[in-house]
């Protein structure tokens, strides 16, 4: 996978790029998304946010660092089904020199069924430590921090 | 891959003792890390760790009494909210143990705490807490608990009354300066 070398010049605001329809391995006993699956929905969205910022799967082959997630929190608000399109919408809620953080609403057909927050931190895998954002990563999580900044900011944020 | 995601417990009835010494914490789970929750850096993915509490709350749950046949009658317990901190990476074949603390309960919600550990030298691994709430499956709202449910839960309650509350209990996520 190649890295882009620029970001692009314009940043979606909230980042919407994540597109499923509910997979059957991901339902349970009661043919409704299964706990554990709002997560398996919510990384693959924000590894779309942290592939724009230059941070995903190509980032950490090339540069022996990566974004380890240290929180993730959930609010299951509806139940989905088999078959149901799941859509995510994502805003960059803060962000400093080694740290971001996401939060998305899922939708399922439309209808808000869960949100997630996740907290990453930047570490340097062979050093086994966390570590500052290079510079040009460093510049495209400032951009979105940017285009952000205009959004409502979620309700649920500075709740517990 | 399964069909569907199962728990280690279905179709194991719930039984409730009420002679029995309650732990404290419970100590109801251990699994060993298997390979298809490793992702491509062989370190466990974000998504196993839930089933991993699952799994636990699954156990918690047919203690309490909550299992196919609850289930069947029309009540279940539901997940509003789960918080997790990731504190180490598991590899495959760690062995795992997890605890559950229950922190407190009304007559219709429970707030739980899990924590999983490597099961040889006790490191914490990760952490969730969790929010879940009775539901009425046919209504399709919250309701109370019934009363055996709910002097199961004074019961654990009392036997948890020792426990400290754990630090990262009802803190919010931030970027803290």
């Amino acid at each position: 996978m190649a890295e882009p070398d620029v970001p692009d010049d314009v940043v979606p605001a909230p980042f919407t790029a994540y597109r499923q329809e509910v997979r059957r391995e991901w339902l349970d006993y009661n043919g409704h998304l299964n706990d554990s699956s709002y997560a398996i929905v919510l990384t693959a969205a924000h590894e779309l946010v942290l592939e724009h910022l230059g941070l995903s799967a190509a980032y950490r082959a090339s540069r022996d660092a990566s974004m380890f997630t240290v929180e993730m929190h959930l609010r299951y608000l509806a139940e989905v089904a088999g078959g149901q399109t799941l859509t995510a919408s994502t805003t960059l809620v803060e962000a400093d020199h080694k740290r971001l953080r996401l939060h998305t609403d899922l939708r399922a057909d439309g209808v808000l069924a869960a949100t997630g927050e996740c907290l990453y931190l930047h570490v340097d895998t062979v050093a086994g430590r966390t570590a500052p954002l290079p510079a040009d990563r460093q510049t495209r999580v400032d951009a979105m921090l940017a285009a952000h900044a205009v959004l409502p900011r979620p309700a649920v944020v500075t709740r517990p | 891959m399964n069909e569907r995601i199962t728990t280690p417990y279905e179709g194991r009835p719930a039984v409730w003792d009420g002679s029995a010494a309650i732990e404290a914490p419970l100590r109801l789970h251990r699994t060993t890390a298997p390979p298809e929750w490793m992702d491509y850096n062989d370190h466990m993915s974000e998504s196993c760790f839930l089933l991993a509490f699952g799994d636990n709350a699954d156990a918690f749950f047919r203690l309490l009494g909550v299992d196919e046949a609850y289930r069947a009658a029309g009540h279940s317990l539901y997940t509003s909210q789960t918080h997790l901190h990731h504190r180490h990476e598991v590899a495959l074949g760690d062995p795992l143990e997890m605890t559950l603390q229950l922190l407190d309960h009304d007559r219709r919600r429970l707030h739980i705490f899990h924590e999983m550990r490597r099961g040889d030298a006790g490191e914490l691994l990760a952490s969730a807490e969790q929010l879940l709430v009775h539901v009425d499956t046919t209504a399709g709202r919250s309701s109370d608990l019934p009363s055996h449910l709910l002097e199961r839960l004074d019961a654990i309650s009392a036997a948890h009354a020792v426990l400290p509350t754990p630090d990262v209990v009802g803190r919010p996520m931030g970027i803290r300066h």
